[in-house]
């Protein structure tokens, strides 16, 4: 058959394209996302329990609207006002990044909550009992017990943003989405290219699943 | 004259439920506990036992009234809740073991972290104190391993490791199979026995009546009776301290 013996022929020419470079860019594009909005994430969630009220609102606020407009706007929204923002030079990517960090931040900071939430109130009160004060009942008590929580749920969402970075191609910042458009424009064999890209994200996204599930085993053993 | 560990001067608390009503839980409650007093709480369900102990050490904020704790009014503005905090021990229904340390650790974090002891000094006495409730062998272990009435052996020494002056303990035996009573029912009397001030909500009206000085009866609110156990319990005053003991003895 013609279509398999293409994807043949475009692997043989093209493979550093998807392989190397967009899996690579993809990768990079979404552990970045995922580090830098698990610091963001952290930072909405303090805002949104700090005792300044006003703080609170407005994290919620950013959070509530982030999660109430698909993500392809904010990514537009970024490639247009991060260069006009930021007072020095930014690339593409690196604006497409930032509308990827705060999108993601937004639902990581969901995960904090979450995890923190589903921790007995009692952890709470027999901590504040014993006279630890607000910040060390968080830190040696909450956290280290949420943690195990919040870790499944930071891998699950790096395995979302995995698939999610797709619309950064949006803007040809060069992730695997990217070298689909590329290659499709050399070749004009979109099918064929739409496979490829097909099978390679859900060989990733597979075998990230399956260390994330090796990864809480390891964590539930340690109970 | 005996002298006041804490009092409490005219406490109101309300919750808001629902997000609109207003449920008055304690409605004025005036009472003294003196040094080394061992008092018990009884009384129905609802009734506010719970929420007058906890706001003892201000875990519920009362909205009006006074608590004067070791000559402090603990209510006051620019207090520092968690220095007062270190000096009342509290044991609750649920037992709130730390799942993530150590039965050892359980015990020695406060103390440490606190800057109370050095780790090796706490660590020696919660050895001391794991052997006096038998659990010396579990120290090493996770509490996930302990039964219920391990935990509360384990959650009465972590609260004892900070040499607290008063121990208030909320139905410390609630939620325990019937065959564990026993066994913390054991510890919390001899503790009692060495002079600890208490204030214990219990259901155990057996055990309240032998280790008890007074026994408070709490019924809508407020503290409907007050007395020693032999008149509470064999002439009550109060017609609602009589149903209730009707119910709960026969
Ligand atoms: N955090 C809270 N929010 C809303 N309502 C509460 C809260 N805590 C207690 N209440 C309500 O206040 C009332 C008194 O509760 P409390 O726990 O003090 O009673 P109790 O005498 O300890 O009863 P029990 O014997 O069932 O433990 C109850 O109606 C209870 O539902
Ligand atoms: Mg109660």
């Amino acid at each position: 058959m013609d279509f398999f013996s293409n994807i043949v022929k475009i692997m043989a020419k093209y493979w550093k394209v998807f392989l190397l470079q967009g899996v690579g860019y993809t990768l990079l594009l979404s552990a970045i996302t995922v580090v830098c909005g698990a610091v963001l994430g952290l930072l909405l969630y303090l805002g949104r329990t700090a005792r300044f009220k006003p703080l609170n609102w407005l994290c919620i606020a950013i959070v509530e609207v982030v999660r109430g407009t698909p993500m392809l706007l904010q990514l537009y929204i970024a490639y247009f006002l991060v260069p006009k923002i930021l007072p020095f030079h930014v690339t593409e990517f690196g604006s497409v990044t930032v509308g990827l960090v705060i999108n993601s931040g937004c639902y990581v900071s969901e995960i904090f909550r979450s995890g923190i939430q589903a921790i007995d109130k009692g952890q709470t009160e027999a901590a504040r009992s014993l006279g630890l004060n607000g910040r060390q009942t968080m830190m040696r008590i909450i956290l280290p017990q949420a943690i195990k929580n919040i870790l499944p749920a930071l891998g699950n969402e790096f395995i979302t943003v995995v698939k999610e970075t797709s619309l950064a191609s949006t803007f040809f910042v060069g992730d695997l989405m990217t070298s689909y458009l590329k290659v499709k424009g050399n070749t004009y064999l979109t099918m064929e290219c739409l496979t490829i890209v097909g099978v390679i994200y859900f060989v990733l996204t597979f075998i990230l699943s399956k260390l994330l599930n090796a990864f809480e085993r390891r964590l539930k053993a340690h109970d | 004259m005996t002298e006041n560990l804490i009092e409490t001067v005219d406490l109101h608390k309300s919750f808001t439920v629902n997000g609109k009503e207003t449920l008055h839980v304690l409605k004025g409650v005036t009472e003294h506990i003196a040094k080394g007093e061992v008092v018990s709480i009884i009384g129905p369900s609802g009734g506010g036992k719970s929420t007058f102990l906890r706001c003892l050490n201000l875990l519920e904020r009362p909205e009006s009234g006074k608590i004067i704790f070791e000559g402090v009014e603990i209510t006051g503005e620019k207090v520092d809740i968690n220095l007062h905090r270190q000096k009342m021990g509290m044991v609750f229904q649920h037992f709130n073991v730390f799942p993530h340390l150590s039965v050892k650790k359980n015990i020695t974090l406060a103390p440490v972290l606190l800057g109370k002891r050095s780790q090796a000094e706490a660590d020696e006495q919660a050895e001391q104190l794991l052997s006096r409730v038998g659990l010396l062998e579990k120290k090493d272990e996770h509490p996930g391993r302990l039964s219920g009435g391990q935990k509360q052996r384990l959650a009465i020494v972590r609260a004892l490791a900070m040499e607290p002056d008063v121990m208030l303990f909320d139905e410390p035996t609630s939620a325990l199979d019937p065959e564990m009573v026993g066994e913390v029912l054991d510890v919390i009397k001899a503790l009692v026995k060495s002079g600890m001030t208490s204030v214990i909500v219990t259901h155990e009206m057996g055990f309240a009546r032998e280790v008890s000085d007074r026994i408070l009866f709490m019924d809508g609110g407020v503290i409907a009776e007050s007395g020693n156990p032999d008149d509470i319990m064999n002439r009550p005053q109060n017609p609602r301290t009589k149903e209730f003991l009707s119910k709960v003895l026969y």
